[in-house]
């Protein structure tokens, strides 16, 4: 089933032309890694995917609700659309706990019973039931992010966003962010990851999507990108990184 | 008359001036409260006629001195349309709309100070924008606005003392009434400062209280220990 569909995406910021006609279809459970240089579109590319960055053209539709659509209910469609950023932004006056609860009290009028217990659980999952009552600013960058993973996943989104999630923790925390991100991707959720982890793309993505200068340059299962790329750019890129 | 004979004697006078003071000085900060919320809010309004309107309010009140303020409220305003207004009522007017024009500013600093993910990070959850607002913005902002809001109401009790230009019978009135009877400037207006200064103390002592209960760091700590 077709979880994602954008069609001839574009976006600009003033004159400067970010997204250049981008289309791109993601079926049910699939796991996407973008990948491309610094400055290339990627992060505006998945911005615009939830709407955080309004599309200058095209469309988004994702789970049979259109995004861009004039009269889209955008809070109603991003309860369906989690999403994780670099800089975790966790909520600093709430713990732990209110954290992931508020989302769902707030929005889906869970009560709090219920919205504690499935926070709880979500914490168990993440590997931090003992720190529920603490406030995010005690804890560790991959502890913050992992928290941040369960406050959208306490939404029940269809499809779960990162915006490079592990590119602002240090070294040691990387894995246990990852390995949280594996068993999601296990469990069969959507995903679209940007990402700088190639090891983590190639093993657990289903498709890599080269981007570059706002477009999308090429695109297959990691095997391919990786080891045979066809494109000169991708070529380049990962001369680079890999 | 020495000055234990001046206190003795103009206590009660000193005690109604004192009192009318913190009257004057309380209903018009929370008034100023709301007033500077509200116009803050008008003010990063993606309306464009609510976000002129607090402009225009916020540079007016700012704009000119609270002495013309409240003489254009007591005199000017019930002169132009033909009643009175009663003098006690005109000051709160003066002091809550000017105090409320500084207060949206320190607001709109306090909101703005709050980093852009944060927002982000609950619109992208299904909050709507005024949920985000209320049960995340304002919070973490209120915390960092505490000190400018503090300071902004020890400003304000100051203030208070220009409405007795209009004939409000509040403690520096009452200091001039009590210097006009007695001739004792010296003794009186040390008195009158010593008054304003104890309330101000206290104000400043209750803000440091607040800042250290609210701290985000401290509450950390005591509730990872």
């Amino acid at each position: 089933m077709l979880k994602v569909q954008i069609k001839k995406l574009h976006k600009s910021f003033g004159p400067d032309e970010v997204l250049r006609g981008m289309d791109l279809d993601v079926q049910e459970g699939e796991v996407i890694c973008l990948i491309g240089p610094s400055g290339s579109g990627k992060s505006t590319f998945l911005r615009c995917i939830n709407s955080l960055e309004q599309p200058t053209s095209g469309t988004v539709v994702v789970d049979g609700d259109t995004i861009t659509g004039k009269h889209a209910n955008l809070d109603k469609i991003r309860e369906n659309i989690g999403m994780v950023f670099q800089q975790f932004n966790l909520f600093p006056h709430l713990t732990v706990l209110k954290n992931i609860t508020i989302a769902p009290i707030q929005c889906k009028k869970h009560s709090k019973a219920v919205a504690e217990a499935k926070a709880r659980e979500l914490l168990e999952r993440v590997g931090l039931s003992q720190k529920w009552n603490v406030r995010p600013g005690s804890l560790s960058g991959g502890q913050q992010q992992r928290v941040a993973i369960a406050r959208a996943l306490a939404m029940d989104p269809k499809l779960m966003l990162f915006d490079e999630p592990t590119s602002a923790l240090d070294p040691e925390m990387v894995g246990d962010v990852l390995n949280v991100m594996r068993e999601l991707a296990q469990e069969g959720m959507t995903m679209i990851i940007v990402t700088h982890e190639m090891g983590f793309a190639r093993e657990v993505a289903d498709r890599v999507v080269f981007i570059d200068e706002g477009v999308i340059v090429e695109q297959g299962p990691p095997s391919e990108i990786f080891t045979n790329p066809q494109n000169r750019r991708t070529i380049a890129f990962l001369d680079k990184v890999l | 008359m020495n000055f234990f004979e001046l206190l003795q004697e103009s206590w009660p006078m000193f005690l109604r001036g004192l009192l009318m003071t913190l009257e004057l000085a309380v209903v018009s900060l929370v008034i100023a409260m709301f007033v500077g919320l509200g116009s803050c809010l008008m003010n990063i309004s993606r309306f464009r006629v609510l976000h002129w309107i607090s402009q225009g309010y916020i540079n007016i009140f700012r704009g000119t001195p609270l002495l013309v303020q409240a003489f254009f409220f007591y005199f000017g305003v019930p002169k132009a349309f033909g009643f009175t207004l009663n003098v006690f009522v005109a000051g709160v007017i003066a002091l809550s709309l000017n105090a409320g024009a500084y207060l949206s500013e320190i607001f709109r600093s306090g909101i703005e100070a709050i980093p852009h993910g944060q927002m982000e990070a609950a619109r992208s959850l299904g909050m709507p924008r005024r949920t985000a607002m209320l049960k995340i913005i304002l919070p973490q902002a209120i915390r960092i606005v505490i000190p400018s809001v503090a300071n902004q109401w020890i400003i304000s009790l100051k203030d208070t003392s220009i409405i007795s230009c209009i004939g409000l019978a509040e403690l520096t009135m009452m200091g001039s009434q009590i210097v006009a009877r007695t001739y004792m400037s010296f003794e009186v207006w040390i008195c009158v400062g010593a008054f304003y200064f104890i309330i101000i103390y206290a104000l400043s002592k209750l803000s440091k209280f607040l800042e250290k209960r609210l701290s985000l760091v401290k509450s950390a700590d005591k509730e990872a220990s």
